[in-house]
């Protein structure tokens, strides 16, 4: 007897075909099961678009949950601070007055010569405070923190996080996010203030002095800043530092965030982009929230 | 949190690490040290002696069993204990560790710095005193990426030293290390022990710590199908 030969593509697999098999068998419709998936799917579709937004949502919390408790401030919290704030404000106080300066020469001294020229100089003070002090401000001296010290602090989170030193760390008990993430991001806020007021006012006082040079105008410099601050509202007190600080805030807080986020396929051609990226969103995104309705 | 001070200063009972987060086989992992015990632990894989001291820190999730240090479950534990618990542990490990914005004479003393209220000077004068120990001219103030290898290796020594640890995880700091490091070490490590600390000294190979057999209090080591005890004797 012989047997028959085998037919190609005859042979069959029994573990597949009862792994198909338990797959066909026809399961019961279960409406909440149905709608438990579906709301699955929707969270997972959510979380995964807007997953840096939560992480800097919760992360900005707890940074301002942690800088209220005394026992956070302990002094290696207190050095990384005063470092990272005086490189932020030392190191940037130069450029910061420079390109105020510059602001001064191409933004507010046109802007005097053009509304005395439309007989509109009364509003000077109003225009000034509006455009330059509450919009070019924030944006410019954010873009400059992102620049010199967010991206700093992107590269060096980074690679502290993909060379396994942050794992280090965490070994010897030190929390990356209290070590690093609260001081640097603390340190971001106080410097954005301080380095938008230094702007604000080398940019109006330039521009007053190119005016005054080219004879726009006569009052003396005293008058001038009397009538910006009599132009500003009660709200220009409360938003104008409100930005400054939220800008540097996020601007910190973002480039931290991305450094530490930075998995073992990242290295700098894919991280500084996209902290640079994220950064001037950030920046753009609060300034624009800022101007609306307010 | 309350500490415990007498009983194992280290407990792995029926631990089964995640093999997704550590790579480490997923089977129990039973050890038990007292406080002054040094257990020697033979592991040929680098990164699984790594893995496992994190395991001991508790930095690794387990699937089943459980951890205990001075006590304490790792797993029952709120960030801040844990933190807290954690600086208490002394480690010399070949994960890079020394975060290059910060000097080496910073990185050895961070973790004093961070977790003990003790004055500063007096952190100083241990780590100097430490750093002499160890075969450094003084407290390295350059950066991490200036020292050489060997350096870099005793600093690690000082910082692992350094305070009163309780726990000391050492990833065979005598491996391809200079010859005149060993007395030093074993001597660190004896003094430790005298102060109540219990030691993990994890070993590629067999041939390092013979200089030491005396002092081991029992040798495992860390196979597929965890750990295996050895005979010393």
């Amino acid at each position: 007897m012989s047997a028959a030969p085998r037919e190609p593509g005859a042979d069959r697999d029994p573990v597949l075909e009862a792994d198909t098999a338990s797959r066909n068998v026809h399961q019961r419709f279960v409406l909440h099961e149905w709608i438990r998936v579906k709301l699955a799917w929707l969270g997972r579709l959510t979380r995964h678009q807007a997953w840096f937004l939560l992480i800097m949502l919760g992360a900005s919390w707890g940074v301002v949950f942690e800088s209220f408790r005394s026992h956070s401030w302990r002094r290696t919290v207190r050095y990384e601070f005063g470092v990272t704030l005086n490189s932020v404000i030392g190191g940037g106080l130069i450029a910061t007055l420079f390109t105020g300066t510059l602001t001064g020469v191409a933004a507010v001294s046109q802007t005097i010569y053009w509304l005395g020229f439309a007989g509109l100089a009364k509003m000077t003070g109003s225009i000034l405070i509006n455009v330059v002090v509450r919009e070019i401000a924030p944006i410019l001296v954010g873009i400059m923190l992102l620049g010199r010290n967010g991206m700093l602090s992107v590269t060096e989170l980074g690679l502290l996080t993909t060379g396994g030193q942050i794992r280090s760390m965490q070994a010897q008990g030190l929390d990356p996010f209290l070590l690093l993430v609260v001081p640097r991001t603390l340190a971001f806020t106080v410097g954005g203030f301080t380095l938008g007021i230094l702007f604000s006012f080398a940019a109006l006082l330039t521009g007053y002095v190119i005016s005054r040079i080219s004879g726009v105008i006569t009052n003396p410099v005293w008058t001038f800043f009397y009538d910006v601050v009599v132009a500003m509202s009660h709200m220009d007190y409360l938003i104008i530092p409100l930005k400054f600080i939220t800008v540097g805030f996020v601007v910190g807080l973002g480039g931290c965030l991305t450094g530490l986020t930075a998995t073992s396929e990242d290295n700098l051609r894919t991280l500084l982009p996209r902290g640079f990226s994220r950064g001037l969103l950030i920046v753009m995104a609060v300034s624009v929230l800022f101007s609306l309705d307010l | 949190m309350d500490t415990r001070t007498v009983g194992p200063l280290l407990e792995l009972n029926k631990a089964v690490p995640s093999f997704e987060e550590s790579g480490l086989p997923p089977v129990p992992f039973s050890m038990r040290i007292m406080p002054g015990e040094c257990v020697v632990v033979e592991a040929r894989d680098a990164s699984r002696a790594t893995m496992f001291a994190d395991m001991c820190a508790g930095l690794v999730p387990l699937d089943d069993g459980s951890v205990k240090f001075m006590g304490l479950d790792w797993a029952t534990l709120k960030d801040r204990e844990i933190n807290a618990l954690r600086g208490r542990i002394g480690r010399i490990t070949r994960r890079p560790s020394w975060p290059e914005f910060l000097s080496t004479h910073l990185g050895i003393a961070l973790q004093q710095l961070h977790h003990t209220n003790r004055p500063l000077d007096e952190v100083v004068a241990e780590a100097s005193r430490l750093s002499e120990w160890f075969g450094l001219p003084g407290l390295p103030v350059l950066r991490p990426s200036m020292l050489s290898d060997s350096d870099l290796l005793r600093a690690a020594c000082v910082r692992a030293f350094l305070g009163r640890p309780r726990l000391l995880l050492l990833e065979d700091p005598l491996e391809a290390s200079p010859v005149d490091l060993e007395n030093p070490f074993l001597g660190a490590m004896t003094d430790a022990r005298d102060k109540g600390a219990g030691v993990i000294w994890l070993v590629r190979n067999n041939a390092i710590w013979q200089a030491y057999r005396q002092g081991v209090t029992s040798m495992w080591r860390l196979a597929d199908d965890g750990l295996v005890a050895v005979r010393t004797g």
